[in-house]
């Protein structure tokens, strides 16, 4: 097998060397309870990223998803009693909304997609602020189990979260490779202007694109809400450059058209292993930030493939 | 005084150059030609520094030399005046004519502007150019910019003791006549400082310009004739490897076109400053050729005609459909297809395999409820790679890494197996080799026989008259001439030249 | 001959589309002040105060002027740093890394050495410095020579720096209360504190590095066309490098003027940084995908930005609602100097 046959598995590869490395040097992170732990927590910054793929795929970014799941933190607590289940429906047609939105701006009005969701954020951090009062609200608990208990209960071991988390993927990974949508986002990914040359509607699939990155984002900002039971305008702050490092060490470079969502999870993964084996291999707390950067750095110069990034690397 | 012997050059998959032997003398001026493919950009690359050769030498004086980059080339008198506009647009003039060699004009870490300016008017005064140093190069004409591209590469004439060679590869596609006669008056004036490199398709320049001419052909060097004995008809042979005759583009099966039908129709139609007033129509298994030089609004028609583009006047109809709104998706709707110039930016998606890239432009018929089906999109695939003899592995190759011809086979595919009967074609030959370009030509009259109408930018003038029904000159936008161009009684080159420009 | 040179060049008009565009972000900016004042007089109207337009302005004012500027120093020296980056076409989020870290040590070796700037302390600017150059040099390495884009890399660095600054602090903070160094803010010449003038000069060093030497301008050819600036013999990574270089020392800048301004420095110096500096970058015409822009447009966007995040205080608006405002503005000024005829795709 040649090098450049290899080159593809890297980001699995560097995950299973990393699992191992850390097992080696304390054997009580391969406890399955302690793991499954482990893969439920990430979950919220699992679907965010999951959501970010969309946009990186096509070669834009997502800013807003962390406003986005502030704001949706928010909605979910203020509405929760009015509308109970319902709610999850006003989440995702909010987050669908301001990713059309995004969309929007970027492929009609030309505002680079960093700038536009970016500039999104901030309007969805506003009304998150406004919705709020600029307070932090629980959840009433009785409710909260009432309509979204079951999100976090055990089905013959295997966390409901996580079960929720490989469902999304499916659909996300269907969509990706089986959808005509799927398809035309690869085509503008890969070369926007052949796909525009063969007729298909680019700037619908962009807005699709950053619509169902929305759509995601407020998934997990609900997921978010329910675990910790309420809902604040900073509640989800720190995961957008978390999702968007789990994309990029996934494999899915910021040109797109290469990678997915199956690099997604991997990529997930990987910073979940990074950050759990500090704990594990007992780093001080203040050297954590550091550490994780550096093995970040070579996380990611092991897993991008260069082939794949075409032209010059800016 | 520079020498290559027994260059060898590999790609993958490719003999790019086979045991190139190459001289140019001091003061003279050797003409390259060969058909697109025969391997003379790879030549040229390697001569400038871009490319290593992987056998032979490259020796200047008697001494080889090996250029790890263009910079260490340039550093050995040889300079390359590129055809694909090197300039950058952003930068003044005078930036882009000492780019990298800024250093001369640095006093204390500052940039004397004015000394810059100074020198660089001295360079302009080279080729005869009076333009404000200072200017921003995307404000000049192309003409100008060609002629600062050499006043760039003539700076090596105050940085080099020794010889220089200077490459000039295509230089004359964006000018005017008394535009080329200028620069080969240039030309000729500096050979007392220069060898020149001098690689064309126009061939009556490359004759005219040329001491000695150097044809290639697949990779190889097939022949080196001295001007005297140049003969363009047996260069021609030597470079196509065959007479290219009535038989290379398929003359025999030009068959008339269906006349009581019109597919497309313009009624004097304008697009901004692109074009103005055009009006034609073209029918059922009518190949209509647009010609003019680059910028005479040859694209912009057929961008207008897929719905890329949107005209400011006039009427555009298809089919008995007047068009309001100018979209993509409205022309595949009704049957364009659209085979872009930049095959491999434009007609393919790099990234994609073969049956994603052919069923792009069609996607709702390979799937029901926006689910794919990729089985039927893989069996498609399999029948096109078959009928057009398309040399990939499978149906899962990238079609980034087919070849050019191949890459050119999968857009035809595409569009005619979506059944596009309006097809649209820009340098569909552009970089292919000879066969290659047969069997497109091929495809073309097969296409025309079944009632296809078809709007070709030729990649050559030979190219356009061979292959045309009708042809339609342009100049700047404005309708010039139109030739038919019935079997045996096709316009020569220089009636399309003279109307060209 | 007579026909190449005659031809007019589309550049000699005055009033061309290129020019208008180029000024836009200048006049947003005119407008935007002018707006504020506006509201003001609105309001007193309304309740039918005596209020002459601009005179009777609170926001029109020299104390606010100053107020806004002192505000904006500190992200104008990383916003300019960042301007080299993105004319080259290529970007850096390290500056939150890199400002916390230079913040963190020039405060401790200000103390260390002494604590005034009458002491051997005045060392710690050029340490300072020094830091933020090797900063942005190991970033310029790591994206260059292991080839790794420069979003990646720089996000990454920014990881490290601000690890590392957590590390150096243990999450204290480090308060530099030296009279002389704080006279940055609090010693006023012509009104504006001396904070101000620094970036002023800062900001003309900046002017002539883009402007009069080598490296300034070859940015511009790396984000014109890096495959042509090759072939041309230029050494594009050796640019690179010395770019990141550079920006690593006005992060320095900015991280000296944030500490002079709160008087604190810790880990947490460095944050809202990165997107307001991209922002402000943006909104001033200089295109993310290079090329194009300059440090007077980085100015201009940032005041764009600083503002509004003062007008919407003066004139009372809800607290809940500026960051929302902020974005929608945000996008009406790039939308306003986006040359839509010179881009063909965006994402």
């Amino acid at each position: 097998m040649s090098f450049e046959r290899i080159k593809p598995h890297f980001p699995w590869i560097t995950l299973v060397v990393l699992i191992l490395i850390v097992g080696i040097a304390n054997p009580s992170f391969f406890d399955p309870a302690g793991l499954l732990t482990l893969v439920s927590d990430v979950v919220p910054l699992f679907i965010m990223a999951l959501g970010m793929t969309f946009a990186i795929y096509i070669g834009g970014i997502d800013l807003s998803v962390q406003q986005l799941a502030n704001l949706v933190t928010v909605i979910a607590t203020v509405y929760l009693a009015e509308f109970g289940i319902a709610v999850a429906v006003i989440a995702i047609v909010a987050g669908f909304a301001i990713g059309v939105i995004s969309g929007f701006v970027t492929t009609r009005l030309y505002v680079p997609s960093f700038v536009s969701t970016l500039a999104m954020g901030f309007v969805a951090l506003s009304a998150a602020k406004f919705l709020s009062g600029q307070r932090a609200l629980y959840m009433d608990a009785e409710l909260r189990d009432a309509s979204f208990g079951w999100m976090f209960g055990n089905t013959a071991g295997i966390p409901h979260e996580l079960a929720i988390a490989v469902v999304l993927l499916v659909v996300a990974w269907f969509l990706q490779t089986r959808t005509t949508f799927g398809r035309a986002l690869k085509a503008v990914g890969s070369g926007e202007l052949a796909a525009i040359a063969s007729g298909l509607n680019v700037d619908r699939v962009k807005i699709l694109a950053f619509a169902i990155s929305g759509v995601f984002a407020a998934i997990a900002g609900l997921l978010f809400s329910v675990k910790l039971s309420g809902g604040d305008a900073n509640l989800a702050n720190g995961f957008l450059l978390l999702a968007i490092v789990a994309v990029l060490v996934g494999g899915t470079p910021l040109t797109g058209g290469v990678g997915g969502v199956v690099n997604t999870a991997i990529g997930t993964l990987i910073v979940m292993v990074i950050r759990s084996a500090m704990v594990y291999l007992e780093i001080d707390a203040t050297q954590q930030q550091m550490v994780f950067g550096i093995v970040l750095i070579a996380a990611i110069a092991l897993t991008i493939d260069r082939s794949k990034l075409r032209g010059v690397v800016k | 005084m520079y020498e290559l012997r027994q260059v060898d050059k590999h790609f993958p998959g490719v003999h790019a150059l086979k045991a190139v032997d190459f001289k140019v003398n001091r003061h003279e001026i050797v003409g390259l030609v060969g058909e697109n493919g025969a391997g003379k950009s790879t030549l040229m690359k390697v001569i400038y520094g871009a490319y290593q050769p992987d056998g032979g030498d490259v020796l200047i004086d008697g001494t080889v030399v090996r250029f790890q980059n263009p910079r260490m080339a340039m550093d050995h008198g040889i300079g390359m005046v590129f055809q694909e506009q090197s300039l950058i647009l952003n930068l003044t003039v005078m930036e882009n004519i000492f780019l990298g060699y800024e250093q001369q004009f640095v006093k204390l870490g500052v940039i004397d502007w004015k000394a810059m300016s100074e020198a660089a008017r001295r360079q302009l005064a080279k080729v005869k150019l009076d333009i404000d140093p200072a200017m921003t190069t995307s404000d000049l004409s192309f003409a100008q910019r060609q002629l600062v591209e050499l006043a760039k590469v003539l700076t090596l004439e105050e940085r080099i003791d020794g010889d220089l060679v200077i490459l000039l590869d295509e230089p004359t596609s964006v000018l005017a006549q008394e535009e080329v006669e200028l620069l080969f008056s240039l030309v000729r004036d500096l050979t007392k400082r220069a060898s020149f490199i001098f690689v064309s398709h126009r061939m009556e320049e490359v004759l005219e310009l040329s001491d000695r001419i150097y044809v290639m052909k697949d990779g190889a060097v097939v022949d080196v004739v001295a001007h005297d004995g140049a003969d363009k008809d047996a260069i021609q042979h030597k470079m196509v490897g065959r007479d290219v005759d009535k038989e290379y583009y398929r003359e025999q099966k030009q068959k008339p076109y269906d006349e009581d039908k019109v597919l497309v129709r313009f009624d004097g139609v304008s697009s901004g400053n692109r074009y103005t007033d055009i009006s034609f129509a073209l029918h059922p298994g009518e190949v209509l050729c647009l010609v003019g030089t680059e910028g005479s609004g040859r694209e912009a028609i057929l961008r207008t005609i897929f719905g890329l583009e949107t005209p400011t006047k006039g009427q555009v109809t298809i089919k008995g459909e007047t068009i309001s709104r100018f979209t993509a998706q409205n022309g595949v709707k009704l049957g364009v297809g659209y085979t872009p110039r930049e095959r491999k930016i434009e007609g393919i998606v790099a990234g994609m395999n073969v049956y994603e890239n052919m069923t792009l432009s069609q996607m709702g018929n390979y799937a029901s409820a926006g689910v794919l089906k990729v089985n039927e999109e893989k069996s498609l695939a399999r029948t096109w790679i078959e009928r057009l003899g398309i040399k990939t592995p499978d149906v899962y190759k990238d079609c980034g890494g087919l070849s050019g011809g191949n890459q050119q086979k999968v857009v035809l595919a595409k569009w005619r197996s979506a059944g596009a009967d309006i097809m649209l074609l820009d340098h569909p030959t552009r970089g292919l080799d000879i066969g290659a370009k047969e069997d497109v030509y091929e495809m073309i009259r097969e296409m025309c026989a079944a009632g296809v109408g078809v709007v070709l930018v030729a990649d050559t003038l030979e190219e356009a008259i061979g292959l045309s029904h009708t042809i339609i000159v342009l100049k700047d936008g404005a309708f010039q001439k139109r030739f038919d161009g019935k079997p045996g009684s096709k316009p020569s080159l220089y009636d399309l030249v003279h109307h060209m420009i | 001959m007579t026909d190449i040179t005659a031809q007019s060049a589309p550049g000699a008009r005055f009033l061309t589309r290129e020019r208008i565009i180029k000024w836009t972000p200048l006049l947003v900016l005119v407008f935007l002040v002018l707006l504020f004042p506006f509201f003001e007089w609105l309001e007193d109207f309304g309740a039918g105060k005596e209020h002459m337009y601009l005179a009777d302005s609170r926001f029109f004012s020299i104390r606010n002027a100053a107020r806004i500027f002192i505000a904006a120093t500190p992200a104008l020296m990383v916003a300019i740093g960042v301007t080299f980056i993105i004319i080259m076409g290529s970007i850096d989020l390290s500056m939150e890394g890199t400002v916390s870290v230079c913040a963190v040590i020039f405060a401790f070796a200000f103390i260390g050495w002494g604590g005034t700037l009458a002491s051997w302390a005045w060392l710690a600017i050029p340490v300072a410095l020094l830091v933020g150059a090797a900063l942005g040099f190991i970033n310029g390495l790591v994206h260059v020579r292991l080839k790794i884009p420069s979003f990646m890399a720089s996000l990454a660095m920014g990881f490290v720096g601000t690890g590392l600054a957590l590390l150096l602090t243990g999450g204290d903070r480090i308060r530099v209360e030296d009279e002389l160094f704080r006279s940055l803010l609090t010693v006023r010449w012509f009104n504006f504190p001396i904070m101000v003038y620094v970036a002023a000069v800062m900001l003309l060093i900046a002017w002539f590095i883009q402007s009069r030497t080598t490296l300034g301008r070859n940015f511009y050819a790396v984000g014109g066309g890096e495959e042509l600036a090759h072939a041309s013999g230029l050494n594009v990574n050796r640019v690179r490098i010395m770019g990141f270089t550079l920006a690593g020392v006005f992060f320095a800048v900015g991280a000296l003027l944030a500490v002079g301004r709160i008087g604190i420095a810790e880990t947490a110096t460095g944050n809202n940084f990165m997107f307001v500096s991209i922002t402000s970058v943006v909104v001033g015409g200089t295109a993310l995908w290079g090329g194009i822009g300059g440090v007077w447009n980085t100015l201009v966007g940032v005041l764009i930005v600083n503002v509004i995040n003062n007008g919407m205080v003066v004139i009372g608006l809800p607290n809940f609602l500026q960051d929302g405002v902020l974005g929608i503005l945000v996008i009406l000024a790039v939308v306003l100097s986006t040359d839509r005829k010179s881009v063909s795709f965006v994402k």
